[in-house]
């Protein structure tokens, strides 16, 4: 019998790696993007679900789910890049002339969408979990807030977040950033179908419509939160 | 009509190749694209210079010998047509037309427009057949075949193996080839007993041979002459899996 390890290395569990994992952080950006648009119901509901997150548990929740986004993440990561070189080495010489039938601009660039968006996942988390960059806006959502004299202390991630997408570049980069995810999933949930071997005639037209619907649901819903700040619809 | 082609001349595998241009008069509309070459063949050899080598058989779009990417497809413009069944028609006077050849690490270039598909042949030894014992024949109804499998099973088996899917991915995947091979078989019967094992031992074959993996584009179902389908993929896909799960190898 085949050792495990020739059977992780091969490209075909490689890409099942990659695409359980990639619906796993579908699965993840669908609840964050549910969380975000609390926003539009005030600040007392973003700010108590976000401070409902950061205590379920005795606080032990978050930890948990973090670890299990981080370790999906590697898997992510780690097998795209091996593929990815993979397929790099298997054509050593390019062809003059190439012309594409049926592959995407989406498909094409998933390397690339992936790394774009993973700069700005750091970038984002160095913003809004960390507080190191902007920290201007930080201080009044930072968990660990000013002595409250006993009192429940629910820090203000509202204020932080209209204050925070008040700035035009901030917004901009932003809505580039989901429109980039919206690229990405465009390609990514009918492949990852495609590669756990759920397709027939009967779920093709089913799953190429899903993929670039639930990209434009995604890109949309999370950039309405920014917009909707520079309306000044949310203030 | 009067056409002016670059064509890929390598003169061994170790040499490096480039593009040479050909200019070829009077060609008929009603020759093939390996008739055509074999026009400015006859050229070449006429002035004492050495003609362009490329693979071909059967001249009929079965054999799946020949395989060229004619501007920047494989097996030129036409879909589901193989080079051998290009006709001249299809371009027109004045026409510029890149050849090359099939490009990919586990398909080196012997010469010119010839590559070397023997990868191919032992993604096949690796489980692409039915092991039976000799003996008579049974009676072909003691084996009822539903309809759909036997279709599903023949359209996979159109397979010809030419490469084109490998030449036309941009990862140099031959996803959809032993695919096809793995699900013409597994879709009968016959080949039942052999199947988790063939999936096992073919994908990681096309693995060692260094072909590319699969990143979902279908290029190679647009550029099969024979039309097979991506969903073979997924079969093979969830076979391989099953097979680990399975553990009978």
């Amino acid at each position: 019998m085949r050792a495990f390890g020739e059977i992780w290395e091969s490209n075909v569990f490689q890409k099942w790696l990659m695409a359980i994992s990639g619906l796993l952080l579908v699965g993840f950006l669908l609840g964050h993007l549910s969380g975000n648009l609390l926003v539009f119901m005030g600040p007392d509901a973003i700010n108590e679900y976000a401070h409902g997150l950061r205590t379920m548990l005795h606080g032990t929740a978050i930890w948990i789910v973090r670890f299990g986004l981080l370790g999906t993440f590697v898997l992510h990561i780690t097998s795209a890049m091996k593929l990815s070189r993979r397929n790099r080495e298997a054509r050593p010489s390019r062809y003059n002339t190439v012309e594409h039938r049926a592959s995407t601009l989406a498909s094409r660039s998933m390397l690339y969408s992936g790394l774009l968006l993973l700069t700005y996942a750091v970038y984002h988390l160095a913003h809004f979990t960390w507080g190191v960059v902007h920290s201007e806006f930080y201080p009044k959502a930072s968990p660990t807030g000013p002595e409250s004299n006993g009192a429940e202390y629910i820090p203000d991630v509202y204020s932080m977040v209209v204050s925070s997408f008040q700035v035009h570049a901030i917004s901009v980069a932003y809505v580039l950033a989901m429109i980039m995810v919206g690229l990405h999933l465009n390609h990514a949930i009918a492949s990852a179908f495609q590669t756990l071997g759920v397709r027939n005639q009967r779920f093709v037209p089913v799953i190429r419509m899903v993929g670039p619907l639930l990209g434009i649901l995604v890109a949309a819903g999370f950039s309405s939160v920014p917009l909707a700040i520079l309306a000044g619809i949310v203030k | 009509m009067n056409l002016r082609l670059h064509i890929w001349r390598q003169s061994g595998p170790q040499d490096a190749g480039m593009l040479k241009t050909y200019d070829v008069a009077n060609v008929s509309e009603h020759m093939s694209f390996l008739e055509m070459l074999d026009v400015l063949n006859e050229d070449l050899i006429a002035k004492g210079e050495v003609p362009v080598a490329f693979d071909h058989d059967c001249r009929e779009g079965i054999c799946g010998t020949c395989g060229m990417v004619i501007n920047g497809r494989p097996h030129g413009p036409l879909a589901r047509t193989t080079a051998c069944q290009l006709h001249m028609r299809t371009f027109k006077d004045g026409d510029e037309i890149y050849i090359e050849p099939w490009r990919a690490r586990a398909f080196p270039v012997i010469r010119d427009l010839v590559v070397d598909r023997g990868s191919f042949d032992r993604i096949i030894q690796k489980g692409g057949f039915v092991s039976v014992n000799t003996g008579n024949a049974q009676d072909g109804n003691t084996l009822p075949i539903p309809k759909t499998d036997a279709d599903r099973a023949m359209d996979a088996a159109a397979c010809i193996g030419c490469g084109a899917c490998v030449a036309a991915c941009p990862n140099a995947s031959a996803m959809l080839f032993t695919a096809a091979k793995i699900g013409h078989l597994g879709s009968v019967p016959q080949g039942q007993a052999e199947r988790s094992t063939r999936a096992m031992n073919m994908v990681l074959q096309m693995d060692a041979e260094g072909f590319g993996a699969c990143t979902n584009h279908y290029e190679c179902e647009a550029a099969c002459p024979k039309g097979i389908s991506a969903d073979f993929i997924a079969q093979m896909n969830k076979d391989y899996v099953a097979s680990v799960f399975a553990g009978r190898d």
